[in-house]
């Protein structure tokens, strides 16, 4: 699985497509945190909220990455399709996680206030399980379960934009509600735990579609 | 080609792309050496051979293959940016084993280290079987002669004896091979109460046999079909069914 992983991470740098998506995460950090961000927790929401929708673009360029064909091959050489989509799922919430720790520091960086330990601790946590939410979001419509990558980004889209309308009544509300509390609650937990379902409910759903 | 001796079944294969039109129907196929698909545009041979490799799910029947397969798709991506030397070795990490002399073999001349993408044609054929060549088991290739010159064809025709490999030849590089026919269809006729066996492999026409203690199901092709069955009844079987 580590080699698959391996293979699949170095395939999106190579490809360069996970650029734009890093661009426009970078850029939106770099305007969020030019001011005074507010208290320690409550300065994570801006972070959190954008980081749900790179998530999602992050994840639909990681199981895209290799062409169909390519895939074929990474699938017979993998074993069968499960492994296959596991490594796709693995590869993605890494290079989230890595985001996750960015948007973490910078905001550490940037703000006049001292952190604790346990209040980074709780960035990474927040910022995990939003871009975990996004992730599963992209997984659940890209490639194989929706074959047309122009289908996946209006559906993507979709999704992602209706989710901050909808406020509390989604897991991503349910943390960005925490945060303006100035607080990290429980829900975060199951926000994560739901996250978690939607990446493993695409990786069932991918091998089911193939 | 009696019994479960080779090492990739399709017991009963059909196949259709969602609601289409059925690419397979009721296909048993059993490889033990050296198998060439043949048929005309349309007649499945790329589904099979997808099938065969795992890549495509049977709609119905079942699929016994080995653990280590290699495959090598009809027409191998040309915008890969990943250098040949890179995507071998990562292969090879996946599959536990070390990348062979494939390609010094096939005559591979270019840069191992530039994109694929820079690749002529026929390298990156050679690339891809390259990598289906880090199999130890199974072969599965897709129009492999695609883009080699003359002196790469012959040496891959040379690098496929001995191997078990189930491969689409259009063009009639491995004329010593078995042969399966996809197009025409087949009839597959089953028998129970089965005798003299071989009697009936060696008759023209059967595609295989395929038999599990004294029954057995044979697949013929279509214009045959009555000799065999003639044949089978002469010996002593049963006939079950003929569909």
């Amino acid at each position: 699985m580590i080699s698959l992983v391996r293979y699949l991470a170095a395939d999106v740098l190579r490809g360069q497509r996970f650029l734009a998506p890093m661009l426009v995460f970078l850029g939106v950090l770099g305007m969020l945190f030019s001011y005074d961000p507010g208290p320690q927790l409550s300065a994570f929401s801006g972070s959190a909220a954008l980081i749900y929708p790179i998530g999602a673009w992050l994840a639909v360029v990681v199981a895209t990455s290799e062409d169909v064909v390519r895939r074929e091959i990474t699938v017979v050489s993998a074993g069968g399709w499960p492994r296959v989509l596991t490594a796709v799922a693995v590869t993605a919430v890494v290079f989230g996680l890595a985001f996750a720790v960015v948007a973490t520091v910078w905001a550490v960086v940037a703000s006049p206030r001292p952190y604790t330990v346990p209040q980074v601790l709780a960035g990474l946590g927040v910022h995990g399980v939003s871009v975990l939410l996004g992730i599963g979001v992209g997984l659940m419509f890209a490639r194989p379960v929706f074959d047309a990558i122009g289908r996946t980004v209006l559906v993507v889209f979709g999704v992602v934009v209706m989710t901050y309308p909808l406020g509390r009544h989604t897991p991503l509300g349910w943390v960005l509600d925490t945060l303006g509390h100035n607080q990290v609650t429980l829900s975060a937990l199951w926000a994560g735990l739901v996250g978690a379902a939607l990446v493993a409910g695409a990786v069932v759903l991918g091998v089911r579609r193939v | 080609m009696s019994g479960y001796l080779g090492v990739v079944l399709l017991d009963q294969v059909s196949k259709r792309y969602g609601r289409g039109q059925w690419v397979l129907r009721d296909l048993t196929l059993e490889v033990s050496g050296l198998t060439v698909l043949t048929g005309a545009n349309g007649t499945g041979k790329s589904t099979l051979l997808k099938i065969a490799a795992g890549v495509l799910k049977p709609t119905s029947g079942r699929v016994k293959r080995p653990a280590s397969v290699g495959y090598v798709p009809e027409r191998f991506p040309s915008d890969v940016k990943m250098s040949a030397s890179s995507y071998l070795a990562h292969l090879g990490r996946i599959r536990r084993t070390a990348a062979g002399d494939v390609l010094e073999r096939l005559g591979f001349v270019g840069s191992l280290t530039a994109p694929m993408s820079e690749l002529s044609k026929g390298n990156a054929q050679k690339v891809a079987l390259a990598q289906a060549f880090l199999a130890t088991d199974l072969l599965v290739l897709d129009e492999p002669w695609t883009g080699l010159d003359p002196a790469a064809a012959a040496e891959l025709v040379s690098m496929l004896e001995g191997r078990t490999a189930l491969v689409s030849d259009h063009e009639g590089h491995l004329a010593s091979a078995t042969r399966v026919d996809l197009a025409g269809g087949h009839v597959t006729i089953e028998l129970s109460r089965v005798v003299g066996l071989e009697a009936l492999e060696a008759l023209e026409g059967v595609r295989s046999v395929l038999s599990r203690g004294s029954s057995a199901r044979v697949v013929v092709a279509p214009d045959r079909s009555d000799q065999v069955l003639a044949e089978a009844l002469r010996l002593g079987c049963s006939v079950r069914s003929v569909r």
